[in-house]
């Protein structure tokens, strides 16, 4: 009888764990994007005091799609890019820091490079607004070593977007990586310099597969934010690099249209998630979901 | 496979492999020093600008140093009561945000990662959601559902707004923590007599520590920062970003940058602090660090 | 995963989906309009408590000593005054919820574009002003602005202060900038910005064509919208900017800006002057109103009241530096600041300003007018 009781308890843990968390998400963000997909297929003309009703109109997505294709490549070529970049940058860092370093200096190193990012997300980027102007020291080198041509700028250029995206998102990749790289048992690599492998074996066979997981989680986090970014391109873009992000504000508050500003938002909301699941599917499910054997 | 003879090399070359072996083996430090020097590039630029004499534009940043550099703005750093306000509510609802969002995020990603139940998935497909939607897609739809629902825009809807899209992060990474958790740890304390309860709190959590930290980090960091969903549902409370937004049109007050570069010397300082603290009480507990790789 | 799994995953998504549908059900409908039927007046009365005003930045001239301290002192009202409309669409869009509720937000006052300001009186967003109840006002008001196109009675909108769009050029890079059609020179190819604001660009262009922006066709504009597209494409554009430009220009990433001619205290640098085209002119002037669910509305009208006093308002006009509404204060600032009294674009002439158009809207019915924003818009965010 007791056993019963515990067995059903225990069964009732995972769901007590889960509640609070999934209650907050479906309330606060389910609901509201109920609310979006209604308001997507309304029809209407902005501004007008009849506003907008529903009536299933699906062409609000189509519309919402023709002349974005440019954008759109142009999004996720960013967003990609500055991933990439962030990837290549984190990982030796946190790598270093986990691995390489005193390890009285581990902490302190990772909040030195955590720290600047307390300052706010806007100050930074209008900080590289500065960095990167036409006329500023580092501008003006790189003029000199003729690494860019005399009437050249770094400013309102692509190279500007990206750059601010992997600056702004590098966090999100680092803090993912270096929480799996501590963790792992390092006698494991050990053990494989032991059976004779190279440095770079131990590193590929060993280190980097254990430490997937972190690399799965710091690449979502930062594409999928940077994907849906404007800000970067609002204050480092010029006219040409606007994100789709760009676009969906300024349907929604500029334009006032919020049929088709909820018809493009679903639709980008929708790509991402698909780039994520292949994503996934090539990363294996065990690095996201967790393995079957975790669970006892 | 290493070749383990070390034959004598000629004298000359003996300089150069020198200095190409300690390369090699201080490559990962001096590369994270330039990492560290690249994070903080900006960070340098606001500290400079926060000197910045600015007096001929209003007391506006014109990131021009034209009439060159003044203590003033130091001495008055709170002297734009807007901007304080600002701060005080950021960080306010930060705090609140990352305690909320942290106990919440850590209980799902145990019980994603530890159990196997009916709705497994769906948790998980739920969770994906809020970081794949764009920003202003939540925040507009958030401002919708307030409204509808009478919640008075302020405090309150960006506290709700902020816990909301913290959870998800926090269980991604507390998550990659768990995943390949060594279970015999914990198994040992459960074969030494401890209660589930007792394991969590004792050996668990303190394993689980560093990724709940960065979790928390993460948290905090997403919650001051944000911009766009708070913008749509703050109703007339100001926090930071939003006011260096709406400053940043018409012209920054300095004393934003030299509020920033406080900011940035406090949390180095507390976090200097902190360390130093953890380091005496682990060399009084004579704990050995572990060994290098 | 399983059959059995996937249909459980399923059943499990749809309950999430039905909760929504039932939390949904119980609220009320967002229609996305509004309504002039019945359009309540702003109530007077004594002056007292507390009141909330927002205004675009720099419109005001702050401090101890600032026009708002000095209401408040004399008052006793206490003023919440925030800077926090910087874009007139964005503000629109984001208290357009509280308006459909009919609340302000706790707003008793805010002073938004001419344009914007008749939008939102047509959706129903404002209470009238009562004349009475701003004496002052009538009694101060330069003649040329007791009527205005937008709102021919002044029943909803109260002059706060204006200025015209024009360029701004930098003298000691690009001294012979003096037109519209000069921006589209190759030769300063990413050396230009435009304002985002569709009102104040394209009437510009229009005119620079030769156009009356009056008696401009749907046609004229999206082609005028199609020259704007391809400066972008080939980059002679370097971007479109709210009031940025100002820091463009300082960090001298660009020679001319189309900009508002109030503007050039907020830029650091030598040598940047607000040149009127010799192509063309806009004007807009920024207007007071009260919108629904308005609390304390007395206080604010005691407000405009006070603002309307020359003294006050020549306070202002120093340091805001654009066109003011109000009677008698250029004879005031000949005495205290000459410069500014004897500025033009801050005292235009009558004949200067005869021949400007004035943020006019797109023409046809609101599907056209939402077409023309739209294709402004997709050039301008990509």
């Amino acid at each position: 009888m007791g056993d019963q009781k515990r067995s059903f308890r225990r069964r009732l843990i995972p769901y007590g764990l889960l509640a609070p968390g999934a209650i907050w998400l479906v309330v606060f963000f389910i609901v509201p994007m109920y609310f979006m997909g209604e308001m997507s297929l309304r029809t209407g003309v902005p501004n007008t005091p009849e506003g907008f009703t529903f009536n299933w109109e699906f062409a609000n997505y189509s519309d919402a799609l023709s002349g974005r294709g440019d954008q759109i490549v142009r999004t996720f070529f960013y967003a990609g890019t500055a991933t990439i970049i962030a990837l290549l940058i984190a990982y030796p860092l946190a790598y270093a820091i986990a691995l390489k370093v005193n390890p009285r200096w581990r902490l302190p190193l990772l909040f030195a490079v955590i720290a600047p990012f307390f300052t706010t997300y806007l100050i930074r980027t209008i900080a590289w607004e500065t960095i990167l102007a036409d006329d500023s020291p580092i501008v003006d080198l790189l003029k000199t070593l003729q690494i860019i041509p005399e009437d050249g700028r770094l400013l309102a250029t692509s190279g500007a977007v990206i750059a601010g995206l992997t600056y702004n998102f590098l966090p999100f990749m680092i803090l993912p990586i270096y929480a799996s790289i501590e963790r792992i048992d390092t006698s494991l690599i050990e053990a494989g310099k032991d059976l004779y492998a190279s440095s770079r074996q131990a590193f590929l066979r060993v280190t980097l597969p254990l430490t997937m997981p972190g690399v799965v989680a710091g690449v979502l986090l930062t594409f999928i934010p940077a994907s849906g970014d404007y800000v970067n391109a609002e204050f480092l873009g010029g006219a040409n690099n606007a994100m789709i992000g760009n676009r969906i504000q300024s349907t929604y508050l500029e334009q006032s249209d919020y049929p088709k500003a909820a018809a493009l938002s679903f639709l980008m909301m929708a790509t991402v998630l698909a780039l994520v699941f292949i994503y996934i599917r090539f990363a294996g499910t065990e690095a996201f979901v967790g393995s079957e054997e975790e669970a006892r | 496979m290493e070749s383990a003879t070390a034959t004598a090399r000629p004298a000359v070359s003996a300089a150069p492999s020198r200095i190409w072996s300690w390369l090699r083996r201080n490559g990962f430090k001096i590369y994270a020093g330039f990492a560290l020097a690249y994070v903080l590039i900006p960070i340098g630029v606001i500290a400079v600008f926060s000197f910045a004499d600015a007096s001929q534009n209003r007391d506006h940043l014109a990131f021009a140093i034209n009439n060159g550099f003044t203590l003033k703005y130091w001495e008055h750093a709170f002297a734009v009561p807007d901007l304080n306000d600002a701060l005080l509510t950021s960080f306010r609802l930060a705090a609140l945000a990352t305690l909320i969002s942290t106990v919440i995020g850590t209980m799902m990603a145990l019980a994603l990662v530890r159990h196997r139940f009916w709705g497994r998935r769906a948790s998980n497909l739920l969770l994906v959601l809020p970081m794949a939607t764009p920003e202003i897609v939540m925040g507009a739809s958030l401002l919708s559902l307030f409204l509808i629902y009478g919640i008075s825009l302020g405090f309150t809807s960006l506290l709700i707004a902020h816990i909301m899209f913290c959870i998800s992060f926090v269980v991604v990474v507390v998550r990659s923590r768990l995943i390949g958790f060594d279970r015999s740890v914990e198994d040992a304390a459960a074969d030494l007599g401890a209660t589930p309860l007792e394991t969590f709190r004792y050996v668990t959590l303190p394993l689980l520590r560093p990724g709940i930290l960065a979790a928390a980090l993460l948290a905090f960091a997403l919650s001051v920062d944000d911009f766009i969903v708070s913008d749509f549902n703050k109703g007339t409370t100001e926090t930071f970003p939003i006011y260096v937004f709406g400053a940043h049109l018409r012209g920054i007050p300095v004393q934003v940058n030299v509020l920033a570069t406080m900011l940035f010397a406090l949390t180095v300082t507390a976090i200097c602090v902190v360390l130093w603290q953890q380091r005496r009480a682990e060399r009084m507990a004579s704990v050995r660090p572990e060994q290098e790789v | 995963m399983t059959s059995k799994r996937k249909f459980r995953a399923l059943v499990a998504a749809g309950g999430a989906l039905a909760i929504a549908v039932v939390l949904a059900a119980c609220g009320g409908d967002d229609v996305g309009g509004g309504d002039t039927a019945d359009v309540t007046v702003a109530e007077g009365g004594p002056p007292s408590g507390s009141v909330l005003i927002s205004n675009w930045p720099g419109y005001v001239d702050p401090g101890a000593d600032g026009t708002i301290a000095q209401f408040d002192e004399q008052t006793g009202v206490k003023t919440d005054y925030k800077e926090d409309v910087n874009d007139n669409v964005v503000f629109f869009n984001k208290l357009k919820p509280q308006l459909d509720q009919g609340s302000s937000g706790g707003r008793s006052l805010f002073v938004v574009t001419d344009w914007m300001a008749k939008r939102m009186y047509d959706l129903g967003y404002l209470q009238e002003i009562n004349h009475a109840d701003v004496p002052t006002v009538f009694e101060n008001i330069l003649p040329q602005f007791e009527k205005s196109t937008t709102d021919p009675e002044r029943k909803f909108s109260i002059p706060w202060q204006g200025g015209q769009t024009g360029i701004f050029v930098d003298t000691t890079k690009a001294p012979e900038i003096d037109s519209v059609s000069d921006l589209f020179d190759p030769k300063y190819k990413g050396k230009v910005t435009m304002l985002t604001e569709m009102r104040d660009t394209l009437p510009l262009i229009l005119q620079s064509e030769g156009i009356k922006p009056d008696e401009a066709t749907k046609e004229d504009w999206l082609a005028a919208i199609d020259k704007v597209r391809e400066a972008r494409d080939s980059g002679q554009i370097r971007r479109f900017t709210g009031n940025e430009y100002t820091e463009d220009l300082t960090s001298g990433n660009i020679v001319a800006a189309i900009g508002w001619s109030g503007d050039s205290s907020l830029i650091g640098r030598e040598g940047v002057e607000w040149r009127r085209p010799t192509d063309g002119c806009d004007l807009f002037f920024d207007q007071a109103v009260i919108p629904v669910g308005a609390p304390n509305t007395p206080a604010a009208l005691a407000f405009l009241n006070f603002a309307y006093t020359p003294e006050n308002a020549a306070k202002v006009t120093d340091y805001v530096q654009y066109v003011t509404p109000v009677n008698g204060v250029q004879e005031i600032l000949k005495k205290d600041d000459p410069p500014v009294a004897n500025d033009p674009k801050i005292f235009p002439t009558e004949a200067e300003l005869a021949p400007c158009s004035e943020d006019p809207d797109p023409p046809g019915s609101p599907e056209d007018v939402a077409e023309v924003e739209e294709a402004f818009q997709e050039v301008v965010s990509g």
